[in-house]
């Protein structure tokens, strides 16, 4: 493993010797399952810009297959004149497509379009008005229509597909009674208007000004619809209607703004298309609406809404565009190159609905991303073997708390009045009251998972929340986040700024708080899954309260786990879990900075680490090795296979359902272990504090928290004490 | 498996099923709540003779059940894997080793020399017409070793006809998937219970005939159920994870060579006694409870056929049960016994335990 202080990396520890005996064949597998990174696959599908690759490459396609047939297709010249119309078909397909993403659907962008364009001309060619006139008026006829959409869609519910159909034919039909009547005055009409020419066929930087403005436009949109609260609102409105509703959005304001925005981009993109070509005829705009439905969908935007972006949009506008203009530039009439663009609306939504049901279940499948890694053999721990490691049924008699009211108690904690704190998988840290620990009270609501705890000098108790991160719970219950992130590596595919399995913590002499994140590629309810992968992702944090920053100190652990601070302060012990090991890392003295191993390849895998009252201390075993698992381990194939083809519920894992407790000294040898080899009232084991005399036992998995008499330990003593009492 | 199938199936993955539990397979827990009749350590077959004398096994040991008392009568070099009561009278004794004794009073003999060679056989069954059909798992491994013959995938068993009267011993099939059970079909063609290919087959000249397919275990012993029919003993269940183990050639050797027996991830009689056994996530143990559904190594479960081999109803023993490893199953006049190798218990599945 690396360790990083202070951007200088220091001597790793030696890596564990791996058995020589591997054949060829293993050797090769391991070459291929540890070096090609598989898993970066996984990760960059569950990103969120993950959706974008599909059209993307498509998009590649099609503009290699066009560079390849046309041999002009992308000469400046001709390019420019794609350009130029992509420019306004640009601006429709954003117009639709933030409808789209809203939840409903625009047929009438032709008729906007049209509409708009005669408006343009009107005021520049019969009422001889300047150009700013008349790109008010193509924006307002576009806001308008649109807002009378808004209204039958967003206000008086009607059903947007039918709706728009109706005002495309009222619109189509308006557009042309008013060219039949004004159509001969615009085309004789004897004004020159440079500015608009200058608009329509000019150029600025070698770009026409309308592919500019498009640009422009979508460079808003996207800001506005990813980062700003009305583009949210948008989504949430196409995702969830109902629940948008509950939040509190004004559910039919958005959908009306959403019309209104398509009319008004609409009515920009006819403002351009009239200056470029200074007429219209009754062909404008005819059939518009199929080619941005198409371009829409082809991006990627699902027409059930919710999912969906400005940069899907952009890339369906471009990839329809090129198609169409190249079946053109090929022979194709006009009815084949509508063919094929039916065609490709066809496969775009079959696709679109196909990749939404499954998305979830490729991604479950391809996350997963085992390593090859060789186990050393281990000493048994069966009862009766004579090792120091043979477990027994010490922990069957324990004398249950809460049995069957608490679920889940990760860890346990004492305060000095000896109340009981665990966390459950509510969210919650509930206190039991001593003595006899029958009545419990919330003692505070945090959400996430609390696992790993911790007491500070003031009382506070301080706890690792699974999913979310390190909080401190005051003495009277007052909730407080003291971390949620860390700094994040440059170049980790995964955002590992996040703490997404922070397991156990312990404070520092100097109250700066030590914990660990157990691993970044999976959340805490998926903690077992890290098992299956035996990827070497977890790592050692610190948080310092007064400066609240929290600093990465050691990485790649296999599965971080435990953490305590040794007796004399000095170093922190640190648990492995799936490597089945021990170590210890000094934080003053002269070894500052080292980790050292201190118990290597145990028979079980290690959870908390807590201190006992006679200078050792206390592991907590959270499952057993077996040899089937471990043989496992060296088939990185068998398990990718078993990932694929079996239901999760079928996979094979570490055996959890046994566990036990085991006492170890400061030199790592075994002093005693605790075991419930039936597994009737402690099957696994994730944590245990000893308290005035008692053993108090936690599991992640169990119903109950235990707690056994230990005869022989000093019936005064606290871990409290032990950590900032007069004799710590 | 189309060709389109083996197409995409690199790229998708090739799921894994196994038979459901369901019609008359339907899970239940009637096997945990019956009577329990003995203790008795791997026992394994039963048997009743002409004078209604109930005979039964255990290890290498025969017993005979007096009222609720089982009393050792013979003691035998090696494990006894097959009991069948002749008609004519005398009880047969297949041992492990190949051994195949008749017990007849004056007239016992030990069969083995009618055999080629050693043959281990796993099943019995005494026809009317002083014939003997034995079943030989396999013709490497002996009959105890079920599971290394699983999980090595044999196929060499056979079925033997006997003409207990002298004579040789005839093969009159090869080449089967571990035969564990014998019946004899409404047109006396001998049904043999496949258990490595999860099915019953009538061999009755020409091709062999599937009468049963896609048992949710891997089917052991039949014997007659009074009133028509079958009863079938299902020893072990399918499991997602072992069948994929058992395509996965490279593992499965691995597997084989290194790891002890009975920490194979394979199916056994009893299961969860040792946390060196592999456990499936389904298994695991939440809130104090394991799910009667999870994915089990052992199972406990015996089914009753009609005269067609079509299952009628079942009894089961979960996976969160104890009476696992139903062997065999025997229907007398007053009382329904089965044999539990996996938990060592002989229980009467017609009377339910007393309420306590």
């Amino acid at each position: 493993m690396t360790q990083t202080r202070g951007g200088r990396p220091r001597a790793s520890l030696p890596q564990h010797t791996e058995p020589a005996r591997m054949t060829l064949r293993e050797k090769l597998t391991r070459l291929r399952y540890n070096k090609v990174p598989d898993h970066l696959l996984g990760e960059i599908l569950s990103k969120s810009w993950a959706d974008n690759l599909v059209p993307f490459a498509f998009l590649l396609v099609v503009v290699a297959a066009f560079g390849l047939l046309l041999p002009g297709f992308f000469a400046p010249s001709s390019l420019l004149d794609t350009t130029r119309q992509l420019g306004e078909f640009l601006i429709v397909v954003l117009g639709l497509t933030v409808v789209i993403i809203g939840g409903g659907i625009d047929l009438s962008v032709g008729s906007i379009f049209a509409l708009a364009a005669f408006a343009t001309l009107a005021v520049i060619y019969i009422a001889e008005g300047p150009v700013w006139l008349a790109l008010l008026a193509a924006l307002g006829a576009g806001a308008l229509f649109g807002a009378l959409n808004g209204f039958l869609v967003g206000y008086l519910r009607l059903r947007a597909f039918l709706t728009t159909l109706v005002t495309l034919i009222i619109g189509r039909s308006l557009y042309d009674i008013l060219i039949t009547t004004w159509g001969a005055r615009i085309q004789s009409s004897p004004v020159f208007n440079d500015t608009f020419d200058h608009i329509g066929m000019g150029a600025v930087w070698g770009q026409p000004i309308s592919a500019l403005i498009a640009l422009a436009f979508a460079l808003v949109a996207h800001l506005v619809m990813s980062r700003s609260r009305i583009g949210w609102h948008f989504t949430a409105v196409g995702g969830a209607r109902r629940s948008a509703f509950n939040v509190g959005i004004n559910v039919r304001r958005t959908i009306f703004l959403t019309y209104v925005i398509s009319g008004a981009a609409c009515g920009l993109a006819g403002f351009l298309f009239a200056a470029r070509l200074s007429g219209v005829g009754p062909g404008t705009g005819l059939g518009l609406e199929l080619a941005a439905l198409t371009a829409a969908v082809v991006g990627g935007n699902s027409l059930g809404g919710g999912r969906g972006s400005i940069a899907k949009g952009l890339m369906g506008a471009v990839v329809v565009l090129l198609i169409t203009n190249g079946l053109i530039r090929m022979g194709a009439g006009t009815g084949t190159s509508q063919l094929i663009v039916g065609l490709l609306l066809a496969a775009a939504i079959v696709l679109d609905v196909r990749w939404l049901k499954n998305r979830h279940k490729v991604l479950s499948e391809v996350y997963v991303a085992p390593l090859h890694h060789a186990m050393q053999p281990a000493q048994s721990a069966l009862p009766g073997s004579g090792t120091a490691y043979a477990l027994n049924d010490a922990l069957a008699s324990a004398e249950p708390i809460a049995l069957g009211t608490v679920e889940g108690p990760e860890d346990v904690i004492l305060d000095a009045d000896d109340n009981l704190y665990a966390g459950t998988r509510h969210g919650q840290i509930v206190r039991w009251f001593a003595p006899d620990y029958t009545r419990s009270e919330v003692f505070a609501h945090i959400g996430g998972f609390p696992l790993g705890l911790a007491m500070g000098r003031d009382g506070e108790i301080v706890s690792c929340v699974g999913a979310m991160g390190l909080y401190g719970v005051a003495k009277d219950g007052d909730v407080r986040e003291l971390s949620t992130e860390t700094q994040r590596s440059l170049f980790s595919v995964v955002d590992d700024a996040r703490l997404r399995d922070p397991n156990d913590c312990d404070i520092g002499p100097d109250g700066r708080i030590w914990f660990t994140d157990s691993t970044t590629r999976y959340d805490a309810h998926d903690w077992a899954l890290d098992s299956i992968e035996s990827r070497p992702t977890g790592r050692l944090l610190v948080h310092d309260p007064k400066t609240g920053r929290t600093r990465t100190v050691l990485k790649n652990l296999r599965y971080a786990n435990g953490v305590c601070l040794s007796h004399d302060g000095q170093s922190l012990l640190i648990a492995e879990s799936w490597a089945c090991s021990v170590h210890r890392y000094w934080i003053a003295g002269p070894k500052e900075g080292r980790l050292e191993t201190v118990i290597r390849d145990m028979p079980g895998y290690p959870d908390n680490i807590n201190r006992a009252s006679d200078g050792t201390y206390w592991m907590a075993w959270l499952g057993m090795r077996t040899p089937s698992f471990d043989m496992a381990l060296r088939h990185p194939a068998m398990r990718k296979r078993m990932t694929r083809n079996l239901p999760q519920d079928d996979w094979l894992f570490p055996n959890i359902n046994t566990g036990g407790v085991v006492k170890f000294d400061e030199t790592g040898a075994i002093v005693a272990t605790l075991g419930d080899l039936g597994g009737a009232a402690h099957p696994m084991v994730t944590s245990m504090r000893e308290h005035k005399g008692w053993l108090y036992i936690g599991g992640i998995l169990n119903n109950r928290i235990g707690r056994i008499r230990l005869p022989d330990a000093d019936p005064e003593w606290t871990s409290w004490n032990s950590y900032w009492g007069d004799r710590a | 498996m189309t060709l389109l199938d083996r197409l995409l199936d690199p790229f998708r993955g090739e799921a894994i099923t196994i038979p459901p539990y369901d019609g008359a397979w339907k899970p239940n827990t009637l096997l945990e709540t019956a009577a329990k009749v003995a203790t008795l350590a791997q026992a394994d077959n039963l048997a009743r003779d002409g004078d209604g004398a109930v005979w039964l096994s255990g290890g290498p040991v025969l017993y005979r059940l007096a009222g609720r008392d089982v009393e050792p009568v013979a003691t035998f070099p090696s494990a006894i894997t097959a009991l069948a009561a002749l008609p004519a009278g005398g009880l047969v004794v297949v041992l492990s080793d190949g051994g195949l004794l008749l017990r007849r009073g004056k007239e016992s003999r030990d069969l083995r020399e009618a055999f080629p060679a050693a043959v281990s056989a796993t099943a019995l069954f005494a026809g009317d017409d002083g014939t003997l059909l034995v079943a030989q798992g396999s013709a490497g491994l002996p009959a105890t070793e079920w599971v290394p013959a699983l999980m090595r995938k044999r196929r060499d068993g056979a079925l033997w006809r006997l003409d207990l009267s002298g004579g040789k011993a005839e093969r009159i099939a090869d080449g089967l998937a571990f035969p564990t059970g014998l019946a004899l079909d409404e047109s006396g063609a001998p049904v043999v219970a496949e258990a490595f290919a999860h099915r019953l087959v009538a061999l009755g000249g020409g091709r062999p005939r599937t009468v049963l397919d896609r048992i949710p275990g891997y089917p052991g012993k039949l014997s007659p159920a009074r009133g028509g029919g079958w009863w079938l003993a299902v020893f072990a269940p399918r499991n997602r994870l072992i069948e994929l183990v058992l395509r996965e050639d490279r593992f499965r050797a691995d597997m084989i060579a290194t790891v002890p027996q009975d920490h194979w991830i394979a199916p056994a009689l009893r299961s969860g006694e040792s946390f060196l056994e592999p456990l499936q996530r389904g298994g695991v143990r939440t809130m104090g409870v394991r799910k009667p559904w999870a994915p089990a190594r052992s199972y406990g479960l015996v089914a009753r056929l009609d005269a067609q081999f079509r299952p009628v109803e079942s009894l089961h023993s979960r996976a969160d049960g104890r009476r696992h490893g139903a062997v065999c199953v025997l229907d007398l006049p007053e009382s329904r016994l089965v044999a539990f190798k996996g938990a060592g218990e002989v229980v009467d599945i017609l009377n339910r335990e007393p309420q306590a």
